[in-house]
């Protein structure tokens, strides 16, 4: 997030797109609750009528993967109308002029054609975040998870600095981030083109800097995404690692990825459940767990806070640390003496300029959000200040390009994926929970009542989606929340796994898999 | 028969009028007897309102519910004047009735509310429709203000209005400065006569200088106070001159929109304001008026909470500060008048300050409604000069029946709890009553003499103080039940002597620590009760 | 430009905008209160708060009287105890279980408890009708509605709607018959509770309470506290860990958390049960003859690192990936990378974040 979580009951426009806030985030939604509740003004753009829709003062029912079209035609109607910030655009940004040259061809009413939402009502909420004090965007995957994810984000960006919602408090460009530590595990460099600290493996002094610290040779060249890895397995990856994800179950294209981990010479998973994914594996490691484990979690706004264990870990489960140098130390490797995770944590701050200024004791109290350059530096709660980290905010001009599949005779239906209050990802916590379990014990199709009637469905009798990857059985939901044409279910349930069906494109920079726009067919099944 | 309205019909009529909660209530009770389930549903989703706020403000009130046919029942006046007229008998006789809160008809029970039909009779054959009766002649012969004209044949019709002397006071204040408007409203002194004596000028001039808007007029028809009938005597028989009196208060304060918050209990009242309101429309010119009906709430009269409920929400009285005055409906600056104070404008800018500040006795100015009833020959609204003895309007005016001792008089309806034999050597004014630990508040005084059990009405002034608590503050919402229990039959077995501390510790505290009136003055009658009838409350605690 | 007023003959600065109740916490003994819950609207229901304002005509709520300069502010008298003890032994009148409720039933649970013990309140004094009436036949597993204990300070219906914005349940009849319900007194499963459990937390009566965690009540051990941060979404919210002995028996949001400061929601306050499940691994297991079972640490240990040894020589070093968790702490990703980095030089690691 640019801006820190307790900005959120500042603006007075907010612009949520592609975030169902108040089922994957609640509590972060509850700001935005109260900033409505203080006179602002709140935008959806959601294919489907979520629960934030039904409070939104305007809800652009966008068709999925339509994001570019509808914010490109955002932008234009603020370009024609002058609403930008000028003096913003010319002391802060680059590329005005051929973002405005890009923008003419995106009109609302052809924006209407695409998307299927009303020009008047693109119009509308153009003029609103345009002209608000303090704009502020939230998005999550419903972003992100398209071929088009990264012009998505450009398209919001250039949003943000056409109309100056940025580097001030109430605005911002804010990715809620999904997981307790996903912001956590890009710090810390598990990414193949980054060193912890996001310092690019390319760069021949970083690669100095890491080969100094640690003794040993990296390459210069960035690893694979783990999409590719799973495309090659057995091809050029053929021993496999995987800590702390069911990949079976959470990543598109079930079959591909069982017959992938399958291909390996070598699975070794490390978890704390024996997951879908651990039933594949030639070595299951037990991990000790949350509430087990001392450590330190990175929230989305950037801030490092502390987790400790408070119970002893069940049977022999070890801390992931332990396990990882225990392997590292029968291969050969003297790098990983460590005695406790402060000592791991201590070693990151050392290696990351974003956490130069923290250690273990420094973050205590969770008061520092990064870049803490420093020992003495206050943290830094909102991004942009002043200055981007490349200088100048560069505007970009992306085109629409139509979803990896659309819907067509064979597959008639747009189904999305996406997540429900009551449970988090695969259920192997939440499924375990007695509260949880008991409100939801049961994955649905969400069918809008007109086309259960259209379908020939049932509420509450089964149905077959199928995909060109795969099909499954599950029981239909009749439920105006998804609009006529487009099916919603969540990928929780092993029992649907609904990642058999998805995984028709990736985009083309993040490798990030199209999980948001699957064209499929629904049919009734009897008895 | 017409169709009946459907829900996107009821909704379309009100969701952009102001204030439409009340009104889309009170639509769906009528056209379906109850407030159903789908109804609410209907309108939570219609006004964006969360269905439990709803449900939650539904329940709150008397007079709507969610049970079928519950809009129908007919309802019985318990207020205290009504029983000794026979109310319990009434009630046991008519078939599924359900006591109401005094309906405020004490000069002439009983009333029986039933759908939008306003009854009255002492028993089940004779209950009949019939108009308000109209005040005594002023038995002195002194000058009145805003009972002057309401005498007059078709005063309540706005050609009637305007043959006597009628929106002559408006046409002259569109001609005023508001500041010369509010000064003459100050060298009056009229003061709020509902009940809290706040000088009216002053309250207009804090509502004409506060920042934002839109400016809102509220006019506090909802009398709810038990024994007092003062208000429906001159909304049903002088409406105009409340309008008037809202149209002069909007010049001087800046403020075009008002709304007219009546009591359920009044529905004939509601249907004269609304013709009233129609016919003065060319008078009215430049202003939005408006009636919202209550539901069936006392606290209501509080005016927070009438704020509270005119916005759908629950009616509890709000804090101050802010006050109406700067954060009232909608957060907007708000006047709230009563509506004997705003029938006294009109003729106070007809005929001049002097003359109004001149209508007091002594150093008291203008003048106050009494409502009287109970055990006196001629019970009525009479308008008395501030300052006026009690005993000359009890005695020479109303008369007591022959042979028969006054035992006590209530004050301010019920909630200034009472004045014994000894004690009605006082004049009706503030200053005087206070002294005596009471006050005149809204101007109900009920009568009892030898015959009746002071104990006992004592208990059916808790009871209704604790059916009408809000339940926001905890000193009102558990002592009234607590007091009310005291005074009931099986209160324990408390030896008097604890019972009495129990009674003086409870009351002493919500005297000092409630949030609003109601709980303030509640224990009034317990005090009073102590103090004026010793040997009649160890005696009742003896025998039980 | 400094305002000063005078709190107990002291005077003491404060800030435009604060109530006295605010002044007043910030300097001397806590006032008493009920329905007080301070990321609330101050509603002045409980009364507790009273303070003496010299030229004030009686005593004032300090929660919603805002403070100014010059006064001079008294917030414990003989009266105002007076009418405290009075006030407190009403409440507990009707909620006479009020003065021993078990901890584990919410985070402010205590209150009413304590001010029995200050004010030496039974229950016995005022005693009468109760008003609440309980639903333990709501069906759900997560929040206990004991309205027994119900003392209509209405915080749960006030965090429902102030903080949380769901509206999912509000304040039905009036007076002493006031009740807590959503709306027709449906069920909280069949209203629009999202199940957070911020009702729970602000109780100051156990009258609402946490399920999950009272199922351990009966364990002898004392209740122990740590910090930790939940879970689940990115978002990072703070919270107390609830342990006795060995065995996690409940959460409870941190008020002082920077990113929640005390919101939680239903994940978060009720989805750890899972920490102690029998479903667990507890052992490391290697597949034999096709099958996984169990093994030692050394076995599976060497087996791992075996595999990739293996790989690593026959395929080449980039033949060896990683995948790091996002819901393992740093220490786990910072670890993992590392190891691929370490000891085969090749950036062949990622993290779950693109699917």
């Amino acid at each position: 997030m640019s801006n820190p979580l307790a900005d959120m009951d500042k603006p007075d426009v907010i612009f949520c797109i592609g975030t169902n806030m108040t089922e994957t985030h609640p509590v972060a939604a509850t700001r935005l609750k109260q900033a409505q509740a203080k006179g602002a003004i709140l935008i959806v753009a959601d294919p489907r009528h979520i629960p934030l829709a039904r409070r939104a003062d305007i809800h652009l029912p966008l068709r999925v993967g339509s994001d570019v079209a509808l914010l490109g035609a955002m932008a234009h109607v603020i370009a024609e109308r002058g609403l930008m910030d000028e003096s913003f655009i010319a002391e802060r940004t680059e590329g005005w002029d051929s973002v405005r040259e890009h923008l003419k061809s995106f009109t609302p009413e052809w924006a209407e054609g695409i998307t299927g939402v009303p020009a008047a009502l693109i119009e509308q909420a153009a003029v609103l975040y345009a002209q608000a004090d303090r704009g502020a965007i939230y998005y999550t995957l419903g972003i992100t998870e398209h071929i088009s994810g990264v012009d998505n984000v450009q398209s919001l960006s250039n949003l943000a600095l056409m109309t100056g919602n940025l580097g001030r408090e109430g605005t911002g460009i804010n990715p809620m981030r999904g997981q307790n530590n996903i912001q956590g595990a890009g710090d810390c460099g598990a990414l193949p083109g980054n060193y912890p600290g996001f310092q690019p493996v390319t760069d021949p002094a970083m690669q100095a800097k890491f080969e100094e610290a640690w003794g040993t040779k990296v390459d210069l060249e960035p690893g694979m995404t783990k999409v590719r890895a799973l495309e090659h397995a057995g091809e050029k990856i053929f021993a496999m690692l995987i800590c702390g994800e069911n990949t079976l179950i959470s990543d598109p294209d079930y079959d591909h990825c069982e017959r992938a981990l399958g291909r390996l010479d070598h699975l070794v998973v490390v978890d704390i459940f024996k997951t879908e994914t651990a039933e594949l594996a030639d070595v299951v490691l037990p991990a000790s767990a949350w509430a087990e484990t001392d450590g330190v979690f990175t929230n989305t706004e950037r801030r490092p806070q502390r987790v400790r264990a408070a119970v002893p870990a069940q049977g022999q489960a070890r801390p992931d640390w332990w396990i990882l140098a225990e392997i590292s130390k029968r291969l050969g490797s003297d790098q990983f003496e460590y005695n406790s995770a402060a000592e791991v944590f201590n070693e990151l701050c050392s290696l990351s300029p974003l956490y130069a200024g923290l250690d273990w004791d420094r973050i205590d109290a969770g008061r520092y959000q990064w870049p803490v350059p420093e020992a003495d530096h206050p943290g830094t709660p909102m991004l942009h200040v002043g200055e981007f980290p490349r200088g100048k905010g560069l505007f970009k001009t992306p085109a629409y390009r139509d979803p990896a599949e659309v819907v067509n005779e064979d597959y008639p239906v747009w189904l999305t994926t996406g997540r429900r209050l009551e449970h988090y990802h695969t259920r192997t916590m939440s499924g375990r929970s007695t509260g949880t379990e008991y409100l939801l014990n049961e994955e649905t199709l969400e069918v809008h009542p007109a086309d259960v009637q259209a379908w020939g469905l049932e509420h509450g009798g089964m149905a077959r989606m199928s995909s060109p990857r795969g099909s499954v059985l599950v029981r239909v939901a009749s439920d105006d929340t998804s609009p006529p044409g487009t099916v919603f279910c969540s990928f929780s349930f092993s029992e649907v796994p609904i990642n058999k069906l998805t995984g028709s494109g990736y985009d083309p920079i993040t490798d990030t898999a199209e999980l948001k726009v699957c064209p499929v067919r629904v049919e009734p099944v009897s008895g | 028969m017409p169709a009946s309205p459907t829900d996107e019909q009821l909704i379309k009529r009100w969701q952009d009028e102001p204030a439409p909660v009340l009104p889309l209530l009170h639509a769906f009770n009528e056209r379906d007897g109850h407030i159903s389930r789908e109804g609410l549903e209907a309108i939570s989703a219609g006004l964006r309102i969360p269905l439990a706020n709803l449900h939650g403000s539904v329940t709150f009130y008397h007079h709507i519910s969610g049970e079928p046919e519950s809009r129908d029942r007919p309802r019985v006046c318990m207020g205290p004047i009504c029983r000794l007229n026979g109310s319990e008998q009434l009630l046991h006789d008519l078939e599924g009735a359900e006591p109401m809160a005094c309906a405020g008809r004490c000069d002439d029970p009983i009333p029986v509310l039933q759908a939008d039909r306003a009854l009255v009779g002492l028993s089940g054959d004779k209950l009949q429709q019939a108009p308000s009766p109209l005040p005594p002649l002023n038995p002195g012969g002194l000058e009145e203000c805003c009972l002057a004209s309401v005498r007059e044949p078709d005063r309540a019709t706005c050609s009637g209005y305007m043959r006597t002397g009628g929106y002559a006071a408006l046409a002259k204040a569109r001609e005023m400065e508001p500041e010369e408007i509010l000064q003459v409203l100050e060298d009056s002194g009229l003061a709020g006569r509902g009940g809290a004596g706040f000088p009216t000028a002053t309250k207009w001039r804090a509502v004409r200088d506060a920042q934002g808007g839109p400016k809102t007029l509220v006019c506090n028809a909802d009398e709810g106070e038990p024994g007092c009938f003062k208000d429906r005597v001159l909304l049903d028989h002088d409406p105009h001159a409340i309008l008037e009196g809202m149209a002069i208060a909007g010049l001087a304060t800046g403020a075009a929109r008002g709304f007219i918050y009546l009591r359920y209990e009044y529905p004939q009242t509601l249907a004269i304001l609304e013709r009233a309101l129609e016919e003065a429309k060319e008078h009215l010119d430049g202003f939005e008026f408006c009636v919202r009906r209550g539901a069936g709430a006392y606290i209501c009269g509080e005016e927070t909470s009438l704020l509270n409920s005119l916005e759908g929400e629950h009616p509890f009285p709000r804090n101050r500060p802010p006050f109406p005055v700067t954060h009232g409906f909608e957060q907007t600056p708000t006047v709230v008048n009563n509506v004997e104070t705003l029938a006294s404008v009109a003729p106070i800018l007809a005929r001049g300050a002097e003359w109004y500040a001149g209508l007091g006795l002594g150093e008291h100015r203008g003048t106050k409604l009494i409502s009287l009833s109970g055990d006196v020959l001629r019970p009525g609204n009479y308008e008395v000069p501030m300052g006026f003895p009690l005993k000359t309007l009890l005695f020479d005016w109303a008369g007591v029946p022959e042979g028969r001792k006054v035992q006590a008089v209530t004050m301010a309806g019920l909630s200034g709890g009472f004045l014994g034999a000894a004690d009605l050597d006082v004049t009706l004014d503030e200053a005087c009553l206070r002294a005596k630990g009471s006050f005149l508040g809204a101007g109900g005084i009920m009568v009892f003499d030898d015959r009746r059990d002071m104990f006992e009405i004592a208990r059916q002034s808790m009871e209704f103080f604790a059916s009408e608590a809000c339940g926001k503050c905890f000193p009102c919402r558990i002592g009234t039940e607590r007091l009310t229990e005291r005074l009931s039959e099986p209160s324990g077995a408390l030896a008097p002597e604890a019972w009495t501390e129990e009674v003086r510790a409870i009351g002493y505290t919500m005297i000092e620590l409630s949030a609003c009136g109601l709980g303030k003055s509640a224990p009034l009658i317990t005090e009073s009760l102590l103090r004026l009838f010793p040997e009649e409350v160890s005696a009742k605690l003896e025998a039980r | 430009m400094s305002l000063d007023l005078t709190l107990d003959g002291q005077v003491v600065p404060f800030q435009e905008g604060e109530t006295l109740y605010e002044v007043a916490s910030r300097h001397g003994d806590k006032i008493p209160t009920l329905c007080y819950d301070k990321r609330l609207d101050p509603l002045g229901a409980c009364r507790l708060c009273v303070v003496e304002v010299e030229g004030a005509n009686g005593p004032l709520a300090s929660c919603t009287t805002p403070a100014r300069a010059g006064m001079a502010v008294r917030t414990v008298t003989e009266d105002l105890e007076r009418h405290r003890k009075t006030l407190v032994d009403l409440v507990l009148s009707e909620n006479p279980k009020g003065a021993e409720i078990d901890p584990l039933r919410g985070l402010a649970s205590q209150e009413l408890a304590q001010l029995s013990v200050r004010y030496g309140s039974d229950g016995t004094r005022f005693a009468g009708a109760t008003s609440g009436h309980s639903r333990f036949d709501d069906p759900n597993p997560m929040i206990l509605r004991d309205y027994d204990n119900c003392i209509s300070c209405y915080r749960c219906v006030r965090v429902c709607a102030e903080q949380e914005g769901d509206y999912a349940i509000s304040i039905t009849g009036r007076g002493f018959g006031t009740q807590i319900s959503a709306e027709f007194d449906v069920d909280l499963e069949d209203s629009d509770c999202t199940f957070c459990g911020q009702c729970i937390q602000t109780c100051p009566t156990g009258a609402l309470g946490d399920l999950r965690a009272l199922q351990h009540a009966d364990l002898p051990e004392p209740i122990t506290a740590t910090r930790s941060i939940c879970p689940y979404c990115g978002v990072g919210c703070s919270l107390d860990l609830l342990t006795k002995g060995e065995t996690l028996v409940g959460v409870q949001p941190a008020m002082d958390g920077p990113a929640n400061e005390g919101a939680l929601c239903i994940k978060g306050q009720f989805a750890w049960e899972w920490v102690q499940h029998p479903d667990r691994l507890t052992e490391p297991l290697v597949r034999k003859d096709g099958e996984l079972v169990p093994a030692t640490w050394e076995e599976a240990l060497d087996r791992a690192a075996a595999g990739f040894a293996q790989a690593g020589a026959e395929h080449g070093r980039r033949s060896v990936y990683a995948v790091a968790s996002g819901r393992a702490p740093h220490e786990s990703a910072y670890s993992v990378q590392k190891f691929i980095r370490v000891n085969f030089g090749t950036n062949q690691i990622d993290n779950c974040s693109r699917a």
